[in-house]
């Protein structure tokens, strides 16, 4: 393997993970509520400002972690009540879409009065991009393994909470038959704002580490991120969090090999190309377990 | 229309104490111009299980569905033990002790059978935040769902996807995560919809194996043989209003009974 290529592909990890830590988010949401977040990717923008927020009144690096989680969760919470809560009839889905989408833009428009649009340094050594070991010949610095290896953490702590907890039980029971779950005594509106609280959360974290590898925060990060989100639920299968992950991973190292034999220009056709085949040819994603798989008879 | 009929069974000869257990007044529901509950009165009392009959689109379903919280009386009122309950959310009526089936099993299908059950189970902590954060259900949660899956003879089934179980076994699931909320009234919408004479048996003893831990069943079924086995009392309607009303005897004999519904049936029955 050339150092080129093994650089590219963990670059590739590292991205996928955090593409994978959004995507997670959207279909949490989505097969909760088959509904759409579209205020998801400026959580992530605004967690980012919230690290250099904390950094710069002194703060480490590594205590940003719970102020972030703290935060981005309360907004999670604010997201589902004004988005969300009310839109319960057949047109919800559509109005949820737009409303997200007009919160998303006041959040955004928000960090940018306060920030600015211009792209905003994250105070933290420069050695911590330095220092580092060697892969297949080429240099991978610590904090790439720092990042990757939060974001799997991550994916491990959530997989335990769906399948190992109370609130995991319920809202994989509200996800799949709602009327069952009402009836057996859960609380779907207080489910419903835990999904929120977890996903934004996530999605805050992914945030964080983004500013951490780039060293800056640009207001726009969200929106880049959050298209390839949605790309990358949607290659996962809608609803399936196991496919979230491994289509993150895989779209993050598509793109790092695209990069690497030259065809980095069009590495987004061919990621937005593969969804599309997707959809078309497998439509519950690419490990089988989206929505669609119980639609299709 | 509503023949009162005399009461032969006396609530003395049942295991409860004959109290109401739910009491539904003058209950009607209309969707746009249609009068799917018309003027709908009955108990339901502790220690019985109380059949109701009916031919399609007698509004059996939708009088579940009310009382269930599904949907809003248009007018009357529905009391669980005194408490009036329309118009509640419905984990709130589940929450009070009221579960039920549906006529189309609803698992979770993507959850094993143990899951499903520990779904319903009630916390053992006292704290609501530290209950939906406990890591592995507890000891004592296990346990009590265990038992239940026993109870119905699911045990070999418990860590199998309950969307694998063939469907006396999906049904009896359904059952046994209906009672892990410890319901006080049991509604089961056409249990045997769908099964085959020795299910049917089978599905029956298994309603007699439960029934002591409820206060009361109501039960919607089709199924005569099954009605007969298990009804103590029986509700027969039409058109959104209870025709017949007593003994199954009585009721299955009733002529309008016949007339509307039992014609066609008694010839399935054989």
């Amino acid at each position: 393997m050339s150092a080129e290529l093994a650089q590219q592909i963990v670059n590739g990890l590292v991205v996928g993970g955090m593409y994978a830590l959004i995507a997670l988010g959207f279909t949490l949401v989505f097969g909760l509520l088959d509904k759409l977040n579209f205020a998801h990717g400026e959580v992530v923008t605004l967690a980012g400002f919230i690290a250099i927020f904390s950094v710069n009144m002194g703060l480490s690096i590594w205590l940003t972690i719970p102020v972030v989680i703290i935060l981005t969760g309360a907004v999670g919470i604010i997201i589902e009540l004004l988005s969300f809560r009310r839109f319960t009839s057949k047109e919800g889905h559509s109005v949820s879409a737009l409303s997200s989408f007009a919160l998303g833009i006041v959040i955004l428009e928000m960090v940018r009065l306060q920030w600015g649009a211009t792209p905003v340094q994250l105070d933290i050594p420069k050695s911590i991009y330095i220092s580092g070991t060697v892969l297949f010949g080429a240099p991978i610095p610590w904090i790439k393994f720092a990042i990757f290896s939060i974001s799997i953490f991550l994916m491990i702590a959530l997989h335990l909470v769906m399948s190992r907890t109370k609130i995991g039980r319920s809202i994989r029971a509200v996800a799949e038959e709602p009327t069952s779950a009402r009836l057996l005594g859960i609380n779907t509106t207080l489910v419903t704002q835990y999904v929120f609280v977890i996903v934004s959360a996530m999605a805050g974290v992914a945030g964080l580490l983004i500013a951490m590898q780039n060293g800056i925060v640009t207001s726009d990060v969200g929106f880049t991120f959050a298209l390839k989100g949605i790309a990358v639920m949607a290659i996962g299968g809608m609803g399936d969090m196991r496919g979230a992950i491994v289509a993150g991973l895989l779209v993050g190292v598509l793109e790092g090999i695209a990069f690497s034999i030259g065809w980095g220009g069009i590495s987004d056709v061919i990621v937005w190309f593969l969804m599309i085949l997707v959809l078309l040819i497998r439509p519950a994603g690419i490990l089988g377990g989206g929505r669609q798989a119980e639609t299709r008879v | 229309m509503t023949d009162s009929g005399p009461e032969t069974n006396p609530p003395g000869t049942l295991d409860g104490t004959g109290k109401p257990v739910l009491e539904i007044d003058s209950l009607t529901k209309a969707f746009g111009g249609i009068q799917a509950i018309d003027g709908v009165s009955l108990t339901v009392n502790d220690g019985e299980i109380l059949g109701i009959v009916g031919p399609n689109g007698a509004g059996k379903t939708v009088l579940i569905n009310m009382v269930s919280g599904f949907y809003r009386p248009t007018s009357g009122s529905i009391r669980f033990n005194g408490q009036k309950i329309d118009g509640l959310p419905l984990h709130k009526v589940g929450r009070l002790g009221i579960a039920r089936t549906f006529q189309n099993i609803r698992l979770f299908n993507r959850m094993t059978a143990l899951e499903n059950v520990l779904t319903a189970i009630k916390q053992h902590t006292t704290h609501p935040i530290l209950a939906a954060l406990a890591f592995a259900p507890s000891r004592q949660g296990i346990d009590e769902a265990m038992e239940l899956l026993d109870l119905m003879g699911l045990t070999a089934r418990a860590n199998q996807g309950a969307g694998e179980l063939p469907y006396g076994d999906a049904r009896r699931l359904e059952i046994a995560r209906a009672l892990a909320t410890k319901p006080k009234l049991l509604l089961l919408d056409e249990p045997a919809a769908g099964m085959n004479e020795q299910e049917t048996g089978e599905l029956i003893e298994d309603i007699r194996k439960v029934r002591n831990r409820l206060d009361a069943i109501a039960l919607i079924e089709h199924d005569m043989t099954l009605i007969r086995a298990l009804s103590d009392r029986i509700i027969a309607m039409n058109y959104g209003k209870i025709v017949a009303e007593g003994s199954s005897k009585e009721v299955l004999s009733h002529p309008e009974v016949v007339e509307a519904y039992l014609g066609t049936d008694e010839e399935e029955d054989g």
